[in-house]
């Protein structure tokens, strides 16, 4: 009888499942009017609740087409993918050998020490207050163009990033590097055969965290990028915002077909992110 | 395979601790040699100094006759057995055995050829293609020892490799690691705090305590004729008994009982000005008898003490009492009647008496 009731308490615990369902409610609830806003025309988004919350009386792929066109697609999402895919990489080198480098030495070397604390701290200063000056200085160096946003992006992500992997190499034992030493392996060596294949967990935590932020950005590529004809899918998702107003439908429907890739990236990176964040949280 | 040459070695860390002291050994071709000391006497240092893991803060490694001090560890040709084997743990057991060897730039089938080869010896052929997860305890050791196999290196070190394994398996891989010893005849030094690993598989034990050599000898010489009472403590098991005992010239006294010990050992004492001096008898469990029981040793006169432990270890029974203010145990034979409270009547071996001076606690006579 006891058991009986320990059970059914365990089944139903309301407080939990409420929580869980508001949870639930507050994903599933605006990507449900993200999927049928881009489905309606214009002429269906009235201010009636009841008929906002509706099906689209009919599912038509053509606010996709439409957005497609709009947004130039293909090029603004070839610019947006080589934008990520390289400020991808470059920030798996660059920040997994500072994460390396800096994690390694800063219990012996005050030099690494003070450099730890100073990237890291980075990451306290809000982008508005870099914004003006960089406009400026990416001119000056004329790199206002791709290769400076993806120069600025590397800069950006390299606190949160080398914060992480030098977090994570903690979990790494040191013996693995002294016996791929007495191997004959050099530093170079040791990190690229050992010490950077076992980071692969973070790797893929760095990759979707660096890639969802640049995928997503809008205001670097806009203040960097304004006025030279090249766009990414959020700035020319700006389009849709006019001073007259926002088409809501083609916007949504363009906000969709962006979603999709990082979807897709985010599924296949998933097991080793958790590994990741697991590995990173527990010793 | 070569020797190596330790002189005047030392380790200093920054703060000011000093790891190491004057370590000086010579350490012929082909030999076992193992340091052994309790937790922080400096065996690992020396041992990762050797490797080229630490650095050396004055005086001469030499591996053969090449000076190796400034050396990098890959360039020092000596394969190492980590504690915790430090498998890589992305790659087979395969390709963990023959990474040193590709960075070497092997060719291929000669390192195929000495993989498997020391696979065969390991009995590790029907695993090479596993990751070190997916291995129990005894094979990951095994893998560790073969990758230190395969590169046939000058030098074989070896830092407690059996302290993460059962015990019925470190028995067995103490047994594979001797017979290796013997079949590959290498050089090797091994690090160890268990002292029985030391006296079975050494071929000369050096034991360290606080960074300081306290002596280098074989197994029976540093079990018969201790240099001090660290070494004569820390060397068998249980240790060897020590009691305060006052030399009147003839005769050791303690606890009211006269000990005699051998005329020649007696001269020794007198001519060293020991007599009426307070000393240390240090004697071990094995040399203390049931005085009632027969011997077939020359015994000291017999003294009474009250038994305050029993255990029955199979073939023999350890008991524990207190002596002169000591507490003292002696290894008697599986048909000894005594039980705890019981008053017994031991008496020592007279040849196997050792006595340390009280001050230095250097022995004076063995």
């Amino acid at each position: 009888m006891a058991n009986e009731s320990i059970i059914a308490r365990e089944k139903f615990n309301w407080p939990v499942t409420i929580l869980l369902l508001l949870g639930l409610f507050t994903v599933l609830f605006p990507l449900y009017m993200t999927v049928i806003i881009a489905f309606k025309q214009p002429s269906e988004m009235t201010n009636d609740v009841i008929s906002l919350l509706s099906f689209p009386e009919s599912w038509s792929l053509e606010n996709f087409r439409e957005a497609m066109r709009v947004t130039d697609f293909w090029r603004s999402l070839f610019n947006s993918f080589l934008i990520t895919a390289v400020t991808m990489v470059c920030a798996i080198v660059i920040h997994s050998l500072m994460g390396y480098a800096v994690a390694r030495n800063m219990n012996t070397s005050k030099f690494y020490r003070f450099s730890y604390f100073y990237v890291v701290s980075g990451m306290f200063v809000p982008f508005a207050i870099l914004m003006m000056p960089l406009v400026k200085q990416t001119a000056q160096l004329h790199i206002d163009n791709m290769f400076g946003v993806i120069v600025l992006y590397v800069v950006f992500y390299m606190p949160m990033n080398v914060l992480l992997y030098a977090g994570y190499l903690k979990n790494i034992p040191i013996a693995l590097e002294e016996a791929a030493h007495v191997d004959g392996a050099s530093t170079w060596v040791t990190y690229w055969k050992i010490i950077f294949p076992l980071m692969w967990p973070m790797h893929a935590t760095v990759a979707v965290l660096t890639a969802l932020g640049t995928w997503n950005d809008v205001m670097t590529p806009l203040v960097i990028m304004s006025g030279s004809g090249v766009n990414t899918l959020p700035l020319a998702q700006l389009n849709f915002q006019t001073q007259f107003g926002t088409n809501y439908n083609l916007a949504f429907a363009s906000y969709l077909l962006a979603l999709l890739p990082m979807l897709i990236f985010y599924l296949v990176a998933q097991k080793q992110i958790i590994n990741g964040v697991i590995n990173g949280a527990v010793k | 395979m070569a020797g190596l040459s330790l002189q005047h070695i030392w380790k200093k860390y920054p703060n000011g601790y000093e790891a190491v002291k004057d370590f000086n050994l010579e350490i012929d071709d082909k030999e076992f040699v193992i340091f052994v000391g309790p937790s922080g006497c400096g065996k690992s240092t020396t041992l990762r100094m050797i490797a080229g893991l630490e650095d050396i803060s004055s005086g001469t490694l030499k591996i053969g006759d090449r000076v190796v001090n400034d050396v990098e560890s890959k360039d020092r040709d000596i394969a190492m057995v980590f504690q915790n084997y430090a498998l890589y743990p992305h790659m087979t057991v395969y390709d963990n055995m023959a990474f040193a060897l590709m960075l070497k730039k092997t060719p291929k089938d000669e390192i195929d050829k000495a993989v498997k080869e020391a696979a065969r010896i390991l009995e590790l052929e029907k695993v090479l293609d596993r990751r070190p997860s997916q291995l129990s305890g005894g094979q990951r050791q095994r893998v560790a020892m073969g990758r230190a196999i395969v590169r046939n290196p000058q030098v074989f070190l070896m830092d407690e490799p059996l302290s993460n394994l059962d015990a019925k398996l470190r028995v067995q891989m103490r047994a594979e690691i001797a017979k290796l010893h013997d079949r590959l005849g290498a050089t090797i030094i091994y690090v160890t705090h268990d002292q029985t690993e030391a006296m079975t598989l050494g071929t000369r034990i050096v034991v360290m305590k606080d960074g300081i050599v306290q002596q280098v000898a074989s197994p029976t010489v540093l079990y018969n004729k201790p240099d001090n009472i660290f070494v004569a403590g820390f060397i068998g098991s249980p240790q060897m008994n020590f009691i305060n005992a006052r030399f009147d010239g003839n005769d050791l006294i303690a606890g009211g009982t006269s000990f005699e010990i051998p005329t020649e050992k007696v001269d020794v004492l007198r001519e060293k000005g020991y007599t009426g001096k307070t000393v240390i008898m240090g004697v071990r469990p094995e040399n203390v008898y049931d005085a009632k029981a027969e011997s077939l040793c020359k015994l000291t006169a017999p003294f009474d003490a009250k038994i305050t432990v029993f255990e029955l270890l199979g073939s023999e029974v350890q008991l524990y009492f207190d002596f002169a203010g000591a507490s003292m145990s002696a290894k008697v034979g599986q048909s000894s009647r005594a039980s705890v409270g019981d008053v017994m009547s031991f008496a020592f071996d007279t040849d196997k008496i050792h006595v340390f001076d009280k001050e230095t606690e250097q022995a004076i006579i063995h």
